[in-house]
């Protein structure tokens, strides 16, 4: 019972400590194409502030199905500059995803913080990860899936792969189970005993020996193949796509990654 | 022909002492050589019903053994008698490696040795349930082979390099022999049909520095057992056990290439001596979990083999501690890298 009330009490306290703050909410999802239902940009408000919050840059998701005849890359440029994006101040940390349904382009991009540590190529993995979604129209998906992975790769240092092995959660457990399942397995193996004689144990080092050999030459046979040609770096997959960063008209300067859906 | 050994002070019953290595009486303590211990005092008494019953001259008793059982004690008096006629003639050993650790010392070895498995249950051994310990002089062929191999392989030597466009790859092909002189010395094989041949292979090694010309008073105090297969039954089993050797050595001869291929491995081995030996066991007999636990250990170097039960709990822990241990080492890596934790 005192357990209870001081529980109770705990609550009260921290309730009073924390008010909930009634800021005013930052927009981050523009879903000017009208790909997502209302609850849909609710979760992904909610889920772009967590992450946004954690990684201080702002995730900002914008769709469009008109362009007013701009390059989508110029399109998310001017749409940075006008509205000012930026976790820390205007103009600031962002990682932008633009969907231009008009062309079926898209395009992402990171500016300063997300500069640094989503750089193009990481750029170009994320894009090749969440593509698949957008061409099946599972839009709210995708969105998300940049959140996470664009949180993920941020955490990062930035001159890492991010695709590598040894950062796999999955490769993480298995090389943990399969090492633990040897080692168990080898002591349970040997608890009754170890064979301890070996090769030497009953040899008689000074009559054993090679009394003959040979080794004859035979012949020579050379087989030739044409060397691998080293120039064809794939991008973007079966996508299409690739494409840099580049500078807003504001003077932001950006990482950037295009592709097709 | 039951042979008995008695205590030239006092008439007592005398026994082999691990520690001395000599005959000691428990009685008056008095230990005598077993190279000069006077001819008088060994009893031989030959009974008219021989290879049925044996008495005990001590007692009188009727000593309780079976067809293999050439050194026992009685079981009503206690004193250790040899069966002299199971060990004549043809079934008499040649060497004999004596005791070296005693009942006790082996008690205490086997309960820490259970205590200190890393899998074994907690309560395994704390308890007084050791069923059953006996010390017992367990017959080995100790054979001597001699092994001549000619092996006949075609090695190839691959070297790569690379000109213009191209890659080459040239392969330069070699006949190879081999012509090879392998002796092997004293390999012990197990000649009892009691005892199972894994676990005896697994007492090895014996110190053969300490094996002995043979004589009956070593077995005083202690069961021995005899043969029940002869040299040529079990030279097979004998080749078995050193081909893997062989064909490592084989292995080792031809060095120097890329692919070896064996055309032809002639493996021919012959036995040079064989020597009927004595080697020492302790075997104990244990219940745990309503099941008998066999263990069996050297009676000279101490090394204890068998099957102890695991714990499922203790695997569990074992597997989860390392498993864990490697999961968070591998997070730590990844962090250190730069990686990040998720």
């Amino acid at each position: 019972m005192r357990k209870k009330i001081i529980l109770i009490l705990i609550l009260i306290f921290s309730i009073g400590l924390n008010p909930i703050e009634a800021t005013p909410q930052k927009q981050r999802v523009y879903d000017y194409a009208n790909l997502l239902e209302s609850s849909e940009i609710e979760e992904l408000e909610a889920m772009a502030e967590k992450y946004s919050i954690k990684r201080e840059t702002d995730f900002v998701i914008l769709t469009t199905d008109n362009t007013n005849g701009k390059d989508v890359v110029k399109y998310m440029e001017d749409f940075y500059d006008n509205m000012a994006l930026g976790y820390n101040k205007p103009h600031g940390n962002t990682a932008i995803i633009t969907i231009d349904m008009q062309h079926r382009e898209v395009y992402l991009a990171g500016f300063y913080k997300a500069e640094t540590y989503l750089s193009d190529y990481r750029l170009d993995l994320i894009r090749d990860k969440i593509t698949p979604y957008l061409s099946n129209g599972d839009y709210y998906k995708a969105f998300s899936k940049f959140i996470k992975l664009g949180y993920k790769y941020m955490g990062m240092e930035p001159n890492v792969d991010p695709d590598n092995i040894l950062f796999n959660l999955w490769f993480q457990i298995v090389v943990s189970l399969v090492i633990a399942g040897i080692i168990v397995g080898a002591m349970a193996y040997n608890s009754g005993g170890r064979v301890t004689v070996s090769q030497g144990t009953y040899m008689d080092f000074s009559n054993s020996k090679v009394i003959n050999r040979r080794d004859n030459y035979l012949r020579t046979s050379v087989t030739k193949t044409r060397k691998p040609s080293n120039n064809n770096k794939s991008s973007g997959g079966g996508f299409g796509g690739g494409g840099g960063g580049g500078t807003t008209s504001g003077g932001h300067s950006h990482s950037g990654s295009r592709g097709s859906f | 022909m039951v042979i008995h050994y008695k205590c030239p002070n006092c008439g007592g019953d005398m026994a082999y002492d691990t520690e001395s290595g000599k005959l000691y009486c428990d009685s008056c303590g008095r230990e005598d050589n077993i190279e000069n211990f006077p001819e008088e005092n060994i009893q031989a008494y030959f009974s008219e019903e021989d290879g049925k019953e044996y008495h005990c001259k001590n007692c009188g008793a009727v000593i309780m053994t079976d067809k293999d059982t050439t050194a026992t004690t009685c079981s009503f008096c206690g004193a250790g008698v040899v069966l002299g006629d199971r060990l004549s003639g043809k079934m008499a050993p040649a060497k004999v490696i004596p005791f070296k650790i005693s009942k006790e010392e082996a008690m205490k070895a086997f309960k820490s040795w259970a205590r200190n498995g890393l899998l074994t249950p907690k309560g395994f051994m704390t308890a007084d349930r050791i069923k059953n310990i006996t010390g017992i002089y367990v017959p080995f062929w100790l054979y001597d082979l001699n092994s001549r191999v000619r092996v006949n392989a075609t090695c190839t030597k691959v070297r790569t390099y690379t000109r213009g466009d191209y890659i080459y790859t040239e392969t330069r092909y070699y006949d190879v022999y081999r012509d090879i002189n392998l002796d092997y010395v004293k390999l012990p094989v197990d000649a009892s049909e009691k005892m199972n041949d894994e676990l005896m292979d697994k007492l090895e090694p014996y110190n053969y520095r300490e094996l002995k010309e043979f004589k009956t008073p070593y077995l005083a105090g202690y069961i021995a057992e005899k043969y029940n297969y002869d040299e040529k039954e079990l030279l097979p089993r004998a080749k078995s056990k050193i081909e893997q050797y062989i064909h490592s050595y084989i292995d080792s001869t031809i060095t120097g290439y890329s692919t070896v291929r064996y055309n032809s491995k002639n493996i021919d081995t012959r036995k040079v001596n064989a020597y009927y030996t004595l080697l020492p066991v302790w075997m104990v007999y244990y219940d745990y979990d309503r099941k008998e636990h066999t263990f069996a250990m050297n009676g000279q170097t101490g090394k204890v083999v068998g099957t102890p039960p695991i714990s499922y709990g203790k695997v569990a822990a074992w597997f989860s501690g390392i498993a864990g241990g490697v999961f968070v080492f591998l997070k730590i890596i990844a962090l250190a890298m730069g990686g990040g934790l998720w």
